[in-house]
């Protein structure tokens, strides 16, 4: 007996040392003194080293790259665009815009101290190679180049380099309104790439299938090279990756020792690992009640909820028999309550949700304009509603709305299956039975094949739109689009459309967007609800940073500037 | 006993045979590979999809896919079982599964073995200080701490756990234990102490969960096993001849009793590889059980089929093992 206890008395003295030494020694979380040192979590893992190829061009990618790939400007969280003049020299500048006086031309000019992290300079060259790789194979620059925004690079006629310039001129007749993005934050690649470094590997850039092989080396090699402020010192794409200050920045100097990017896909950890204090913060993709609730419970974290890029709307197919007349949308868009949807989705952590009003601008937007409010669409207006269907013969038998003693529906009315979407159409059934329109819910997996396929009567889904617009109203609303699913025909809201594409610049290119929405409203095709929201949390520790939902680089957007509260 | 080994290799093959058969059609008609790019918006160009699938062989027919699988013979060089080739992938033409499991596997074998190491100790002690205490204080509360832990779901377990290395953490004022992450890039630069505590910080947690099931059910099997030879005629005569109960216990009994939980464990690793599954993604551990959770996100039906077929080869191999260690425990066996 006497022996037992001498040696459970020698184990429990052995445990309570080790605690008490692993204690002392810190463990294996939180940074090594005296270092400054954050760690911001990215929540999915990136697929590549590189964001230019539709399979790496993911928010992941573009965040872990941030302060390391260089880009010529980046959109604020006010909204407002600002040029990247640590790394131009200058605005670039259009040269022409008037196409009767020739083609589209413009140009940038990078900065005369701009260098890669190993001394090269920066030259129009990077530029060149950059958008040869944006460009689609059918350029014939690069072979196998599948980028995953070629829009901008496919409109070029020839690129001039000379020194630290590059002009870029357009073929014959196009215009490009958003030129401005080619080597900016939103482009594919998130800005541009050291072709010296092709070179160096024995790859001709003027090769289209050595290009190629470039294109393929960028996304496979870790990045070792750096263009901006921070430059990758160590990590892989399963794990985190490790930032230290680029030697070779010629801005201003970082604040920090080093960055830990760690990639995290189960948000369910965020809050013991922010407790804990293995992280000081992050800026989700997805929106989660339950961790934003906690997070804002957390004593040093600071919270901010926003507008995201992904916006809910519903949408006709009008062509259903009943769907083809325009009052009948008009009747059913008014008797939609748009707030009650949104406040019973969002509203219980973030009862500051802000309903859209108009389907390309947020409200804080320069070019917004409310086309929705003055309709009356979406206001959830029961009465207003049955007048609109009364003038137009239509009449309530009991709960039952009638044309021409003939039920009216009833409406298959579909989306996909999450929380959000489940409870909003459940919710516009509701609204819609008030004006004794029936629906019967359908959910869906296959979101594509259904909208390809015109399986719906009335939908709900979402599109993503960013501060650049130009191209959208083409794509959504154009007779001719493939991505039109609903079917409206209207030749008017096709020419606007069109010009909306092609206008000379942004500010033109707005008013053409906003007249097509006017007359979107007047069709009663498309109701948008609200923008997804998204959440930032951030250790109150952190200084100099702030979420930025206009770009995919959220908060890494000023990565530069990170630094930690005295 | 090497024949009798070489036999039971070569009576697995079979069972794999017949295992990757039923793995291929179950992950073959469970959905389409292609159905996150079918519904991206706006939607790809047929031509995009049409060369997906030619890459991921869905232009062929379900047993010409399962030959390919199995052989590689007519594919693109990067497939073929037998070629040691898992298939292309959905995640990325460049994602090589082969190398990915090589490189998880490390993880998740640290895991499992801290796990089952201390799974298996614990359920030995607690089993037979039960089944020698029966009916005493201590058996009733090792009892029901048993089942108590059979009870808990994993997630949820793995959640009260975090919580609590949180809460130790905030007690005596450090970062000691991590909740995130494996600690493998922390452990870089630290001395031989610091890179033990570091992989004790790290490993605390998640294999207190990963043993937890494991230890619950076993530690009962131990009790039972130990209780009935603890009653046996020859421990009874060891006893009236005046061994020690010590000696009684440690030679006679433990040995004995050891065998059926040596079939319970085999049998289990399949639930400790389930395991591994929800315990590295609550505690984000890049091993095979993240792997699983990304192939069924993708929809990546190679790396789904390389991962089953994976776990199954573990558990066949672990019921040889167990085959192998009765004649260990117990010399009356012998293999002929």
């Amino acid at each position: 007996m006497h022996e037992r206890r001498k040696t459970l008395a020698l184990a429990a003295a052995g445990a309570s040392a080790m605690m008490v030494l692993t204690a002392c020694s810190g463990g294996g979380s939180g940074p090594a003194e005296g270092d400054r040192e954050i760690t911001w979590v990215i929540n999915s893992l990136p697929a590549a080293w590189a964001s230019i190829s539709g399979a790496g061009g993911s928010v992941y990618t573009v965040q872990m790259l941030s302060g390391v790939v260089p880009h010529t400007g980046v959109f604020q969280p006010d909204g407002s665009y600002e040029y990247d003049l640590d790394i131009l020299a200058e605005e670039p500048v259009v040269i022409n815009d008037d196409l009767d006086e020739g083609p589209f031309q413009y140009s940038f000019t990078l900065a005369e101290d701009a260098v890669w992290s190993d001394g090269t300079p920066m030259t129009g060259e990077d530029l060149r190679v950059t958008a040869m790789m944006y460009a689609s194979p059918d350029e014939g620059y690069c072979t196998t180049c599948d980028s995953r925004g070629t829009t901008n690079a496919d409109m070029i006629d020839t690129m001039e380099v000379d020194g630290k310039t590059i002009t870029i001129t357009l073929e014959e007749g196009l215009s490009d309104p958003e030129w401005m993005s080619l080597f900016d934050s939103t482009s594919a690649g998130g800005g541009f790439y050291p072709s010296h470094l092709a070179e160096e590997n024995g790859w001709d850039v003027d090769d289209p299938d050595q290009l190629g092989e470039f294109f393929t080396w960028l996304h496979e090699a870790r990045t070792e090279w750096s263009g901006g402020p921070w430059m990758i010192v160590e990590g892989d794409l399963e794990n985190q990756v490790v930032k230290e200050p680029n030697p070779e920045w010629w801005g201003d100097p970082v604040q920090l020792d080093r960055i830990i990017m760690p990639f995290n896909t189960d948000e369910g950890t965020f809050v013991n690992a922010f407790n804990n204090g293995e992280f000081d913060g992050a800026n989700p993709a997805q929106f989660s009640t339950d961790v934003v609730t906690q997070l804002e419970g957390a004593p040093n974290a600071t919270v901010t909820i926003g507008e995201g890029n992904i916006w809910e709307h519903i949408d006709f197919n009008t062509e259903n028999e009943w769907l083809q007349d325009v009052e009948l949308r008009r009747a059913i868009f008014t008797a939609i309550d748009r707030d009650d949807i949104a406040s019973r989705t969002y509203g219980e952590a973030y009862p500051e949700y802000e309903l859209k009003n108009n389907h390309m601008f947020g409200s804080d937007s320069e070019y917004y304009v409310d086309h929705i409010t003055p309709s009356g669409q979406g206001s959830g207006d029961t009465d207003a509603a049955l007048e609109i269907l009364e003038e137009a013969g239509y009449e309530l038998d009991g709960d039952t709305l009638m044309l021409d003693g003939e039920q009216v529906g009833p409406f298959r009315l579909r989306t996909t299956d999450t929380v959000i979407r489940n409870n909003s159409v459940q919710l516009i059934q509701a609204h819609l039975a008030e004006i004794g329109v029936e629906t019967t819910i359908e959910m869906t997996d296959n979101l594509g094949e259904m909208l390809g396929g015109q399986d719906y009567d009335i939908v709900e889904f979402g599109w993503s739109g960013f501060p650049y617009f130009t191209s959208n109203p083409e794509q959504f609303w154009h007779s001719e689009s493939g991505s039109n699913f609903g079917g409206l025909s209207n030749e008017e809201i096709d020419e606007l459309a069109e010009a909306t594409g092609s206008a000379p610049n942004r500010d033109e290119a707005a008013e053409y967007a906003n007249q097509a929405m006017e007359i979107l409203v007047e069709e009663a095709y498309v109701l948008p609800l609200l923008a997804d929201p998204q959440y930032f949390f951030v250790n109150d520790r952190v200084t100099n940073i702030e979420d930025n939902l206009n770009t995919s680089l959220r908060a890494t957007y000023n990565i530069g500037e990170w630094a930690l509260a005295e | 006993m090497l024949v009798y080994t070489v036999r039971r290799v070569l009576g697995a093959i079979p069972v794999l045979l017949l295992a990757s058969v039923l793995t291929f059609v179950l992950i073959d008609l469970s959905g389409d590979p292609l159905a996150d790019l079918r519904v991206m918006q706006p939607p790809p160009d047929p031509e995009v999809i049409q060369l997906q699938s030619e890459r991921l062989y869905l232009d062929r027919s379900m047993p010409e896919r399962y030959w390919l699988w199995m052989t590689g013979v007519g594919g693109n060089g990067d497939i073929g079982l037998l070629q040691g080739k898992f298939g292309p992938s959905t995640q990325s033409a460049t994602y090589d599964i082969g190398a990915n499991i090589a490189e998880r596997l490390g993880v998740t074998l640290r895991l499992v073995g801290a796990a089952m190491v201390f799974a298996l100790g614990l359920a030995i002690l607690t089993g037979v200080v039960s089944a020698m205490r029966q009916y005493s204080k201590l058996d009733y509360t090792l009892t029901f701490v048993g089942f108590l832990a059979l009870a808990m779901p994993t997630f949820w377990f793995a959640g009260i756990v975090q919580q609590a290395g949180v809460s130790f953490n905030e007690l005596v004022g450090t970062q000691f234990f991590a909740t995130v992450g494996d600690g493998t890039y922390q452990a870089q630069g630290l001395s031989p102490w610091g890179r033990f505590t570091n992989a004790l910080a790290y490993m605390t947690l998640p294999t207190i969960v990963l043993m937890l099931t494991s230890f619950a059910s076993w530690s009962r099997y131990q009790r039972t096993s130990m209780l009935e030879v603890l009653n046996s005629d020859y421990v009874r005569l060891a006893r009236a001849k005046g061994l020690p109960n010590r000696v009684v216990v440690r030679r006679h009994a433990l040995r004995t009793a050891l065998i059926p939980l040596t079939t319970v464990v085999a049998v289990g690793m399949a639930a400790i590889i389930d395991g591994t599954v929800l315990t590295e993604r609550v505690f984000q551990w890049r091993g095979l059980g993240e792997f699983f959770i990304q192939a069924v996100t993708a929809n990546d039906s190679f790396a789904l089929m390389a991962w089953l077929m994976l776990s199954g080869t573990t558990v066949i191999l672990a019921n040889l093992i167990a085959d192998l260690l009765y004649g260990v425990l117990d010399p009356r066996i012998r293999y002929e």
